[in-house]
Parts: structure tokens; sequence; C-alpha cells
């Protein structure tokens, strides 16, 4: 057994072409579902009429169903959606946009679950301290509810960012030239296929890390009022430390604020 | 209306290969928890060398897309299989190839999740049950084993669900599965109803998804009981 | 200055406060004391409507009106004129013990944030705590805290604050620097309600001490008529019981 290394080398030159796409379309997929995962979950736990039922209803369906089936849907019905509204026009769209729905889509499902839970592990108790010294509802959520949640949610996030980037490898079946793409592309020619595909392993391998690093650095940076003491703790080597983040729901902030919500 | 009437028209088409889904699934779960039992094993064992690599497993794993898993044992497999032992493995169903693939990438966060069920049950259960005089076995067995599956099995049942949805990629290597066949009947139908046929898919995906959440929240509903019957 | 006329609150089917009315003047110091469930932290919850009431009449900082009419306007007069001292502190966990004070300057009064700074830091040096404005409410005591929560309190300049077992939470070795604090600001005529389990904070800071027990105020009067000379029989087996175990 033996691999062709000049090849992958070769792979590895053309495919790197391929990262920008990924990365692309996982930082437009976050960018767009963060803010939406964050209405979503403020729906869910203000019990916002018809509209709660439409976020469940959705979380459900994205989380039962796999991404590919998701992908073939919207890539079959899509252009012939957007035929009717735009014409032709709509067949020669970059393939890109498809694959920009599809995974702000996926991730708006998982990040609305990821606040839900971040929201109610803020102590109920911040809310009734920013009520009392004279601060509204909305002002006390962000500023002091909000910051906090969006902190502990900040590993859970990076777990829905590396979910992202490795279900971004499959763009390539929506004809996205990512790197996946770009390494089938190249070994077609040979058969090289297990040469190839080693070397896009090795790319998602690095994202991934990269993605786990930075997450790892905003946690540090922001959870410094969660330290107990100012200790400097050595650097924590990740890929030995996958954490399992506990989702723990304290206590339900759903009711105090609604209620207080009503009377203001 | 018309959708729907081609939606179950395609549902009736796509079921008869969820066998394959089924089959995959369930044996990827079976090997996976073994494997990921190991892995526990070997995170919670005393031996540093043991606890790295499988530290190190379990971190390269949440870092490989599932696909590209797919990929590499597809292709790689038979390559290892003729240099190592010289047995060709090309034959194989192709279904092995990916159980196999997907044993590997579900024992990585299976394992995680035995492994942090087993350190939730405080030491304290160990040293009860050793001093009222149960062997370690005994206290392992009766003991920690059966508070540990109650806190797991939420995981372990997300952890399914990611399961069964990475299956629907054995589409991929050449497998005859629900997705091949939605997209065979596409074909046939020269590219028309496309979105009906892969909803109709995706309908059977949910549903077997919900069907694990509900039997999940049933088990521990009648483990709560339990629990309320005896401290009562 | 602030009275409370037939509160009433229920959760759940069950009668909580039954028509409650208390009167609060000026320089007063109110020690309300009773066995747990008496419904004591839900009466200051409920004047404060951090729980709504289901009847009764409160007339307060210009507020005359009752509980169940009381509108987003009241609701913000009353709470501005209150302070609050929480059990569990309740410090915002992501501001430091300065910012904790100078938050409801900034946002609630629109107070310029040096002049809030200055505010802030005279008040944490009413408590003592100059030397920790810039920790992090995880990085200080239980003790100090409370110390934080009392500041935070104080620098709002409210009419009246409420305390909601302020030192139940602590250890034992902590609870001292924190009645310290309560009993200076007692002495410097502030107007205190406080809900407390420190029978000896009662006795001997409060000039006035309420019982209550199962919703009811049962009887109120001096600390010298409440400790030494009890006109109600359960009165009576509360202190008994609970100095016993002192």
């Amino acid at each position: 057994m033996s691999l062709d290394t000049d090849f992958m080398v070769k792979v590895a030159y053309t495919a790197i072409h391929g990262v920008p796409v990924t990365l692309k379309i996982v930082l437009v997929a976050l960018l767009i579902s963060l803010p939406i995962g964050v209405l979503f979950a403020l729906i869910r736990i203000y019990r916002i009429k018809v509209l709660e039922q439409f976020v469940k209803f959705y979380v459900s369906l994205i989380r039962g169903t796999p991404i590919i089936a998701q992908i073939l849907i919207v890539y079959s019905a899509f252009p012939s959606l957007l035929n009717t509204i735009i014409g032709k026009a709509a067949f020669d769209i970059n393939p890109i946009y498809y694959a920009y729905i599809v995974f702000t889509l996926n991730s708006i499902a998982t990040l609305t679950e990821v606040f839900r839970s971040a929201l109610q592990t803020v102590d109920k108790g911040q809310m009734e301290a920013g009520l009392m010294v004279g601060m509204k509802p909305r002002q006390t959520f962000w500023r002091i509810i909000f910051p906090q949640a969006l902190i502990s949610a900040l590993p859970n996030i990076a777990n829905a960012t590396l979910y992202l980037i490795k279900n971004s490898s499959l763009a390539f079946i929506m004809s996205v030239k990512d790197i996946t793409a770009i390494a089938k592309t190249e070994a077609a020619f040979n058969y090289n296929f297990l040469e190839a595909y080693l070397v896009v392993w090795v790319y998602y391998l690095i994202i991934c890390y990269c993605a786990e690093v930075i997450f790892y650095l905003l946690e540090r940076y922001f959870s410094k009022y969660r330290r107990p003491t100012k200790k400097t703790t050595g650097f924590n080597w990740l890929p030995f430390s996958i954490k399992q983040p506990e989702i723990e729901a304290k206590t339900d902030l759903t009711e105090s604020e609604r209620t207080n919500h009503a009377q203001n | 209306m018309e959708n729907i009437k081609l939606i179950v028209n395609f549902l009736g088409q796509l079921l008869p290969a969820i066998n394959i889904t089924l089959i995959v699934s369930l044996s990827s779960i079976i090997l996976g928890s073994l494997l990921g039992l190991l892995l526990a094993a070997a995170r919670l064992s005393q031996s540093v060398i043991l606890r790295v690599l499988a530290g190190i497993y379990v971190s390269v794993i949440r870092a490989t897309p599932s696909i590209i898993m797919i990929f590499l044992v597809y292709y790689g497999m038979p390559l290892l299989f003729n240099g190592w032992f010289h047995t060709n493995i090309d034959g194989w169903n192709r279904m092995y190839f990916v159980i196999i693939a997907l044993t590997l990438l579900f024992s990585a966060p299976v394992s995680e999740i035995m492994r942090s069920a087993y350190e939730s049950i405080s030491k304290g259960q160990m040293e009860a049950g050793l001093l009222v005089g149960m062997s370690p076995f005994q206290t392992f067995y009766r003991i920690i084993l059966p508070q540990a599956f109650v806190v797991a099995l939420p995981n372990f049942a997300n952890s399914v669900v990611n399961l069964l949805k990475e299956g629907a990629l054995t589409f991929t290597i050449g497998v005859v599965d629900m997705v091949s066949k939605a997209q065979m009947i596409v074909a046939n139908n020269s590219g028309g109803y496309a979105w009906q046929t892969y909803c109709a898919l995706a309908l059977i995906y949910w549903v077997i998804s919900l069907a694990i959440d509900k039997g999940v929240s049933l088990v521990e509903k009648s483990y709560q009981k339990k629990r309320k019957t005896i401290a009562v | 200055m602030l009275k409370i006329e037939g509160l009433k609150k229920s959760y759940a089917g069950n009668d909580i406060l039954k028509g409650i009315s208390i009167n609060v003047n000026k320089g007063d110091v109110i020690s309300i004391i009773g066995p747990s469930g008496s419904g004591k932290t839900t009466l200051l919850r409920t004047i404060t409507t951090l729980e709504e009431a289901n009847g009764g009449h409160i007339s307060f900082a210009g507020v005359d009106n009752d509980f169940q009419k009381l509108n987003g306007k009241d609701i913000h007069t009353i709470r501005r004129n209150i302070g609050f001292v929480f059990q569990n502190y309740n410090l915002f966990n992501n501001k430091t013990a300065l910012q904790n004070i100078t938050e409801g300057l900034i946002v609630a009064r629109k107070v310029k944030k040096s002049e809030a700074e200055k505010i802030a830091l005279k008040a944490l040096e009413r408590v003592g705590l100059t030397d920790r404005q810039n920790h992090y409410p995880s990085q200080l005591s239980g003790g100090q805290q409370q110390r934080v929560g009392i500041a935070r309190a104080i620098a709002l300049n409210p009419q009246v604050i409420f305390f909601d077992e302020p030192t139940s939470a602590l250890d034992p070795e902590l609870v001292g620097e924190v009645l310290k604090v309560m009993q200076d600001l007692a002495n410097s005529g502030t107007t205190m309600v406080v809900v407390t389990h420190q029978m000896n904070f009662a006795r001997d800071v409060s000039n006035r001490v309420i019982f209550m027990a199962d919703g009811y105020i049962v009887e109120q009067g001096s600390p010298k008529k409440i400790f030494e000379n009890p006109s109600e029989e359960r009165t009576k087996t509360f202190l008994t019981d609970i100095l016993a175990n002192v």
C-alpha cells in the first residue's frame, strides 16, 4: 500500500482555493442565524402565541431531518420557486447562495436551542435586581441577562459552529466549489480518491481546531467575571479536553419576566 | 392538495428502502456503543498513554465531517487490508463500510457521554456499596450503572438521532438507501416533483427522530416514577 | 410615608398574605419576624410588585392606588423609591462591584457616569469596600457581596430600603459584617424594613417589630414589648422556640 504523495501535494495546493468558500458559508450562516436564533429563543421563552408553535415546529423539523434531505429540498425547490419570481435568471444564481440558505436555516434551529437553554441558566434574581434599581425589563435584559447568557452559550455556540463547518462539507452536492468538491474533481482523473480525501480531512481538522481555539480564547476573555480568583491557569490544550457543556436549566425566568412585561 | 397526494405516493415508494437505514443505524449503534465503552474506559484508566490516545481520538473525530469519514473508510480500508493482510475486501457489501465509518463517528460522542455520566455519579456511591459488603463489580452493576444510565439517556438519544441523520449519507458510496431511492425517483421523473419527493424523504426521518425522542421521554418518566415510589 | 392596606396574595390556590396592613414612617427601622412560610418575603415582594398582589391598597411616593390598578408608571415610581437587598444578593454577575452600583444610576436615573462613580464610591465607602470596587461578584465573599448589595440600594437614595433576609444565605462568620453595616445605616436615620431571623438585630436595632404567621400580622409593637411581654400566645411560642435554639 502506498500513497501518491506528489498528488496529495498537488491536491493540497488546488483545494486550498476551496477554503475561503467553506469559511464564507460558515460565516454567512453564523452571522445570519445568531440574531435569528436569539429572536427564536426569546419567542420560546416568552411563549409568544402562534409564533411559539411555529418555532417549536421549525426546530423539531430541522433537527429531526438529515441535512442532506434539507439540501436536496432547498436545491430542488428554490430554483423553480425563484424562477416564478425573477424568471430565467434564477438558474444562473451562484449555487453558493443555496448553500447559504440551507446552512443558515439549519443553524437557526441549533442556535435557537442553544440560546434558549443559555437564557434559562441566568438566575431570575438578576432580572429582579435590575428592576429594583429602576431599570426597565428591556434594559435589564440587554445589559444584564443577555451578556451573561451569551457567555454561558459560548461552548454550545462553538459546538454549533463545528457542526456547521463539518456539514458545510456537503455543499459539493449543490455544486458549490468548496474544498471537498475541488478534491473530488482532482481525484476523478486518476482515481486517487483516498489521497484527495486525506488532504480534505486535514483541512477540516485545521479549520475545526482553529475554530475551537478561537472560541476557547473568546470564552477565556469574556468570562473574566466568572473566575473566582486571579490565578493564572495554564493553557488548557483543547484536543485533550473536549467539553460537553452541561445544559442546566436552573430557574425558569419566564414566569416573572412575563408578568413584569405585562405590568410595564 | 395535489402535493400532499404526491408526497404520500412517494412515501410508499421510499419506505421499502428503510430497512437499509435501520440495519446501518442499529449495527452502528451497537458497535459504536461497544467501542465507546472501551474509549470511556481508556479515558478513565490509570494509564496516561491510554487517556491521551483516547482523548486525541475523540477530538479528531469531533473535527471530522461524516462524509469525509465515510469516504476515507470506503477508499482507505481496502488499501489497508491489501497492504497489511493481503486480503481483498473490494467485494464487501458497501454497507459494511458505512457501518464502520458510523461506528467510528458514533463511538466518540458516546464515550464522552458515558464518561461524564459515570463521573456524575459520586464516588460516595461506590464507597457506600463497598461498605455494605458488595464487591466492586456488584456495586458498579447494581448501583452505579442504573444511575449513570438515567443521566446518560437524553444525550445518548441525541447522539442516536445524529447518527440516524449521518446515516443518510450512505448513498454517497452507492448503497441504495432511501436517499438514493429518492434521487432515482426524481431522475425517473426527469427531475420533476423533486421537492415533493425529498419532502417525503425528510418526513420519514422526522417521524423516526420524533419516535426516538418520545421513547426516551417515556423511559425517563418511568424512571422518575420509580424513583418517587421508592422515595415514598 | 409608606402605607399598605389589606394586601392579599395567593399562589396556586394558597393564600399567602391574608390582608396585611402596614404603616412605615420616615426613620422607622422595622423588623419582620415569624416562622418560615409565614409570608414575610412575599410581603416585601408584593409591595415592590416583583410579585403581583391579588388585592390591597398602597399609598407611597405620590402613588395612591389599589395594587391591581397600578399602571407602569406607578410601578416604576414605587420601585424607584424602594431599595431592595436580596437574600441571595443578586449582584449583576457580569459587572464589577462599582458597576453594580453605577448601573442603576446611569441607566435608570440618567446620572452622568463620572457623577455616578462618585456616588458609588461613597456608597462603597459606607459599607467599607472601597478596595473591592473592581472585583466581580464571583471574586467576593458572601458577606462582601451582600455589602455591595446594600451599597447598591443606598446609592439610589430611596425613601425606604427593604431587606429580604439579608443574612440567611451567609456563612455564620460572615453575618456580623453585614449586620454591622445595617446597624450603621439604621443609626444614620435610614428608613428600613427588614425581614430577618436575627433576633438580636430585631431586638437591639429596630424601633418596631412585626410578628407574622400564616399570612397575618399577629402582633406588632416595640421590641421591648414583643420580646419581653408579647400579648399573643403564638408570638410567645415562636420566640421561646427560636431563642432556645440560639
